[in-house]
């Protein structure tokens, strides 16, 4: 059988695609990859559609071993991955011999790899995806994080494709202070202007308080008129304030409903840049229209499916 | 009635019908969803009700916000032809007993009523799915008869079984998998609240109507309830 035997399986590793559709009303995440530009460079380079399960590796540790020739990728943050004692370079693809051992070490740039592989992972599929939702144990391989012992199967493969990289002016970089691009919503009267420019005229810090369902960022304080709402939908990138008066940004496992009030959204494709963004690495945030926040998302979306692998 | 569209994000627009737990806010919202949900319309990815309002989840590659908006009040201004949408009554049997029904002796204390008046009370009422959220298949049911309406409890447990039949304010619900908690315990159902194998995945949906049946510990293991 053809895939990689799990030899340790990290901090959090854990199998990711676009994650589920349909089924919030029934109270199911979404879940999916949290950093979707290198989950996508990572399938499209191995030649899979989009929605193509890949394996998620959040800070490292993870140790893989090969049962058969493969063509991979990884992408996302460096991670130092070694390979018969060559590091092998990231947002590329490489061919995997039967025993090759991948090692991955630890992230200092960022939190999030990708390792995707030809054919993709034949994993479970559950409720419509092959994502695996953490809290709510679906999905993946058993609804859980990887450990040792496991066995990722891959499709065994005749042939492999070509070699294939990212050029250089696309490779993203994942800096320590960054700027995320916010759509003021619905409850934005909830915080008057002093709280509005308190909000947006601060430097936030992500101290690694979060994990899949979402983000605390520390520092000013800001104090909505309200402490709580009316339970009430919950979308991809609200931002919540509550009593503590520290933003909470909800990403891919977010809860589907909820009662905090919110100062608006960060835009999908900047959620995926906040989700890389390394312990002590700063956020700030920046009013956008929603005519350009339509636009930059058609635009990612649009530049994959344009390279055919939507 | 009258409903407000807002931009929620750059894929997502958030309806709302009203501001407060209401019956016939609540009906609106139901109307709504079941008249989009069989709309099926193509590019709405999400929908999801609550209490008083509704999240559209579109596809930004084929809708902008106005053009969403449009398309779903279009389907909604047709919506009052079209039959009301038929929820079911779904009765979940509950083992009251003091074993399960962890805080049923603290809630006799607070509300200084005995245990079998606690349970007439809460098995009196038809209840309403007001939404489904903190975990696949937990579904807010409301309204409990005031006498019952309590707080959560100070130290929320760690892991409360599953099954487990609570309340809070003026809400019940049932725990579909063991989780964390601070709802009040008064018992357990051996009804699986979220399965693979029921059509739709869920056994409640918004707008059914839900009604407890006092069971037998003996009837309770019998239809494959745990202790």
């Amino acid at each position: 059988m053809n895939g990689f035997l799990v030899q340790n399986g990290g901090i959090q590793s854990s199998i990711q695609d676009m994650g589920r559709q349909g089924l919030s009303d029934i109270g199911l995440t979404q879940s999916g990859a949290m950093d979707e530009l290198a989950f996508g460079y990572a399938n499209m380079l191995v030649g899979n559609t989009l929605n193509t399960p890949a394996l998620e590796i959040a800070m490292g540790g993870v140790v893989l071993e090969a049962q058969g020739m493969m063509r991979i990728a990884i992408c996302g943050a460096n991670m130092q991955v070694m390979c018969k004692e060559k590091v092998l370079a990231l947002w590329q693809t490489h061919i995997l011999q039967k025993g090759d051992i991948l090692r991955f070490a630890f992230a200092s740039d960022a939190q999030f790899a990708y390792l995707a592989v030809e054919g993709g992972f034949q994993t479970p599929y559950a409720y419509g995806s092959f994502s695996t939702s953490l809290k709510e144990g679906l999905g993946g391989i058993e609804g859980r994080k990887l450990k040792a012992g496991d066995f990722l199967l891959v499709l065994a493969h005749q042939n492999v494709g070509e070699k294939r990289k990212i050029q250089k002016a696309f490779v993203p970089s994942y800096p320590e202070e960054i700027t995320v691009r916010l759509l003021k919503g619905y409850q934005e009267e909830r915080f008057d202007a002093e709280a509005q420019r308190r909000f947006f005229g601060s430097t936030y810090t992500f101290k690694g308080e979060g994990d899949r369902m979402g983000y605390r960022l520390s520092g000013e304080k800001i104090v909505p008129s309200v402490t709580g709402i009316l339970s009430e939908p919950i979308c991809y990138g609200a931002v919540q304030i509550p009593s503590h008066g520290e933003p909470i940004v909800l990403l891919k496992e977010r809860q589907t409903i909820g009662g905090y009030p919110k100062i608006g959204s960060v835009i999908g494709v900047d959620c995926f840049k906040l989700a890389q963004l390394k312990t002590g690495g700063k956020v700030c945030f920046c009013e956008v229209s929603l005519e350009e926040a339509h636009r930059a998302t058609y635009a990612f979306y649009d530049f994959f499916k344009k390279i055919g692998v939507c | 009635m009258k409903r407000v569209y807002k931009i929620a994000s750059e894929s997502s627009v958030i309806l709302y019908f009203g501001e407060s737990i209401d019956p016939a806010v609540s009906k609106e919202v139901q109307k709504a969803y079941h008249a989009l949900k069989e709309a099926k319309v193509e590019g709405f990815y999400e929908l999801i009700p609550s209490y008083a309002s509704l999240m559209v989840v579109y596809d930004v590659l084929s809708l902008t916000f106005d053009g969403a908006c449009e398309r779903i009040e279009s389907i909604l201004s047709h919506a009052h032809t079209l039959v009301e949408h038929a929820s079911s009554i779904v009765t979940i049997p509950v083992y009251y007993g003091l074993d399960v029904g962890l805080d049923l002796e603290l809630l006799c204390e607070e509300k200084g009523l005995s245990v079998e008046e606690i349970i007439a009370l809460h098995v009196k009422s038809t209840y309403s799915v007001y939404a489904i959220g903190f975990a696949p298949g937990f579904a807010y049911l409301g309204e409990i008869d005031a006498r019952l309406a309590t707080s959560r409890l100070a130290n929320p447990r760690k892991a409360v079984p599953k099954g487990s039949v609570a309340i809070a304010d003026r809400q019940t619900a049932v725990y579909p998998a063991q989780s964390p908690g601070g709802w009040k315990v008064l018992g357990r159902t051996p009804t699986a609240m979220f399965d693979a194998t029921y059509k739709g995945l869920s056994l409640l949906h918004v707008g059914d109507s839900v009604r407890f049946e006092p069971i037998s510990k003996e009837m309770f293991l019998r239809l494959g309830g745990e202790l």
